[in-house]
């Protein structure tokens, strides 16, 4: 089943399938829902927004952390391309931090990188990697794999149509933000780095594998950031 | 589907909840319940006596079919006779565990205790035949389905307690000797066994504790051990390839959920950090969220009223939504909390029924934020306190003419509200849900302190929540939108994953506590 408005008619029939669990004692309030968005906005260190949630959906004063100031400045320098600025500010933070978890510290380096070549800067981007990412990609797979796809982006005229132009989105250097951040909170021994929110959608994906691995028939989510299920294939009462 | 929608707000928000609550409070403390609470009771009742039907004729049954004694001749093999529990075994469990103490080994001691399927032969032991399992007290032997046993652990006699564990994630089972566990015992388990025992000499006595007493072994330790097996099975489970893109589902899910719900600044404010478009116009959003602040503070009159301006046609569309919002605005009436119901002598501060004798016990209401006036008077009215507010000049006196439900005037306009609303639901197709809110709803009026009722809880202002969303919904659906929000459907379906889980037998669905996640 979908959402999409051309399907109109399972649409009706979805929103009974809903309605019909609403029905049931386990039914998440309103608030549990907000507060499952809130320690989104808490855990990723999305201030702003976090104070405002607070304002608009009367909640309790969120439970900030003190290095949350420090972390949204980090993800504002990730997320803008200032990598030397990012790094200064986590080793002025936590100086051990990116010393003892190199494979972050090399996705920082693929990230100045990655802005070097998006920058059009191919000869300075060739030897910063010589200079400083090939001793990681020599201690890594991982890590080889990863140098040898940003590299490949400078055989291409237009990086941007490139086969690996995902890494040049911004939801990339998203990605690595959010990794960072979990790692500051993980320093700082905070219980719990994983925000409720993707836990919940690892759920549903950890159930609908255990449901495969048994051959068991169920409308199955293919897509979480729309929410589209598609109903099982009644194959066998035909 | 419309009629969903009541279903909804009739079960979801009220009845549904309060009969489990009285049920819980009933039976004190269900020991059962904490074991096993995945465990839906209606679909799969758990085990909690033997069966007085599913038993051979030489076993009699005694303190509340709990106690098991052998009452044959007891000569060979052939007199052996066995029992089973009323229920089998609900994947849901998780990890099922009950414990049998030995009362009196009778003349040899020939007990087995253990699991079977449903319609293996009751004039055996358990273990002799195929789906049967037992561990037995002569030899110490378990027996896998077979008449000859292999060496398992010590026997057991007068006295001793033995303990049976089924784990449904990996369908093993284990056994415990007076609090000792001896190790697995049996693999590979069929699906929906049911605990049995078994005797086969005269004087043979067993009591059965299924759980309702606390158990000589701790399970609970091995609960809370697959319960943080499972959580860190989830926490690791490998993402999709397209990882990259995970972060973007995250925060698409939050933004939508945000418009979807009307938070328009937070909307924005996250927009600006992460660049998620929004797909609405914010003077849409904004018009959505003026009509659910109406809801939820309770003001459902203006609510209703709004709605009719901003989207002509929809409530005359939708009868069922207008029902349902004529219900909340009787129901606020009452509350105090509808301006409407003081009519034209309205009042300073909108609230018109007397029938405050008491604070209304609702939790401070978190839910309206301080723009253009909204809540005012929702939170008034909870602080109108002891204040008898009626507008009419009865002032003096009001509480004992009203004999506890108001004014005379204001009774009058509930009652006139209250036949329109009767009237309003002849029109719809007749239906359980419709009946019990409006019975629900007439009988506050019985009540001289409504908040202290049996029907109280329809008062309570989270009750609100289901009609805020209903009406949100009908105008985003009315608006080409989906009338959920995609991380809500989330949740639906995740909840519906553990129950198919359940239904097939999955019992690791024991132990993916999707209520804890939500709240821990």
């Amino acid at each position: 089943m979908s959402f999409d408005l051309a399907n109109s008619g399972q649409e009706k029939e979805d929103r009974k399938y809903y309605d019909r669990n609403k029905g049931d004692d386990l039914q998440i309030s309103r608030t549990d829902m907000n507060m499952l968005i809130m320690n989104y906005l808490v855990t990723e260190g999305f201030k702003e927004a976090a104070i405002k949630f607070q304002q608009e959906a009367g909640l309790q004063e969120p439970a900030l952390c003190s290095s949350l100031d420090e972390r949204i400045m980090i993800r504002e320098a990730v997320q803008t391309g200032r990598i030397p600025d990012a790094i200064a500010m986590v080793n002025a933070l936590h100086p051990e931090l990116l010393d003892n978890d190199r494979y972050l510290y090399f996705h920082l380096q693929q990230l100045q990188l990655l802005e070097l070549i998006r920058a059009g800067r191919a000869e300075e981007a060739l030897a910063f990697a010589s200079a400083t990412l090939a001793e990681a990609g020599a201690n890594d797979p991982n890590a080889l794999t990863e140098l040898e796809r940003s590299l490949a982006l400078l055989a291409f005229p237009d990086p941007h149509a490139s086969p690996f132009a995902d890494l040049l989105l911004p939801s990339h250097s998203q990605k690595i933000a959010s990794e960072l951040n979990a790692a500051i909170l993980k320093m700082e021994n905070q219980e719990y780095t994983n925000p409720k929110l993707c836990s919940l959608l690892r759920m549903i994906l950890w159930s609908q594998s255990e449901l495969d691995k048994h051959n068991i028939k169920y409308p199955k989510m293919t897509d979480l950031a729309n929410a589209t299920i598609e109903k099982p294939k009644h194959g066998r009462r035909l | 589907m419309k009629l969903r929608k009541l279903e909804m707000a009739a079960m979801g928000s009220g009845r549904g909840t309060m009969d489990s609550q009285n049920q819980v409070q009933s039976d004190t403390v269900d020991r059962l319940k904490s074991l096993y609470p995945n465990v839906n009771e209606e679909e799969t009742p758990l085990p909690r006596s033997w069966s007085t039907k599913d038993k051979f004729s030489y076993i009699g049954l005694s303190q509340n079919n709990l106690r098991v004694h052998y009452k044959g001749h007891g000569k060979t093999h052939k007199d052996a006779a066995s029992v089973r529990a009323t229920h089998p075994i609900p994947a849901a469990c998780g990890l099922y565990y009950f414990e049998v103490r030995i009362v009196s080994k009778g003349r040899d001691g020939y007990m087995g205790i253990g699991l079977s399927a449903h319609g293996v032969n009751m004039n055996r032991l358990p273990g002799w035949d195929k789906h049967s399992y037992g561990y037995h007290g002569d030899d110490g032997h378990s027996f896998c389905s077979s008449g000859t046993g292999q060496p398992y652990g010590p026997t057991f006699t007068t006295g001793d307690v033995i303990g049976c564990g089924v784990n449904l994630v990996d369908n093993t089972c284990f056994y415990t000797k007076n609090g000792h566990h001896l190790g697995i015992a049996f693999r590979g388990l069929p699906p929906n066994l049911y605990p049995t025992v078994g005797l086969q000499t005269p004087g043979e006595v067993v009591d059965a504790n299924f759980g309702q007493q606390p158990f000589v072994f701790d399970i609970e330790d091995m609960l809370r051990e697959l319960r943080a097996r499972t959580r860190l099975a989830i926490d690791e489970f490998p993402l999709p390839d397209d990882q990259g893109q995970w972060q973007q589902v995250l925060h698409r899910m939050v933004s939508t959920y945000l418009v979807h719900h009307g938070y328009c600044s937070t909307a924005q404010a996250f927009s600006r950090a992460t660049g998620q478009p929004i797909d609405e116009d914010i003077a849409s959003i904004k018009n959505r969220q003026r009509v659910s602040k109406l809801v939820v503070s309770g003001r459902i009159g203006e609510a209703i009223e709004v709605t009719r301006a901003l989207y002509p046609g929809l409530l005359e569309r939708d009868v069922d939504l207008l029902f349902l919002l004529k219900y909340r605005q009787f129901v606020e009436m009452v509350n105090g909390s509808d301006a409407e119901a003081g009519g034209d002598a309205g009042g300073a501060n909108g609230v018109a029924t007397s029938v405050i004798s008491h604070t209304s016990h609702a939790p401070a209401n978190g839910h309206q934020p301080h723009t253009n006036g909204v809540s005012e008077a929702a939170e008034e009215s909870s602080a109108a306190a002891d204040v008898d507010m009626s507008p009419p000049p009865h002032t003096n006196g009001a509480h004992a003419e009203a004999e506890g439900c108001g004014t005379r005037a204001s009774v009058e306009r509930m009652l006139a509200f209250g036949r329109e609303l009767y009237a309003m639901s002849q029109k719809l197709q007749q239906d359980q849900f419709v009946k019990s809110m409006l019975e629900d709803a007439f009988s506050l009026l019985a009540y001289s302190n409504p908040w202290d009722s049996p029907v109280g809880w329809q008062l309570e202002p989270v009750r609100r929540e289901a009609v805020c969303e209903a009406l949100n919904s009908a105008i985003l659906e009315a608006q080409g939108m989906k009338w959920i929000s995609p991380v809500e459907a989330c949740v639906s379906h995740s909840r519906e994953l553990l129950r198919r889980m359940a239904r097939a037998g999955l019992g690791a669905c024991a132990f993916a506590d999707l209520a804890a996640l939500l709240r821990r």
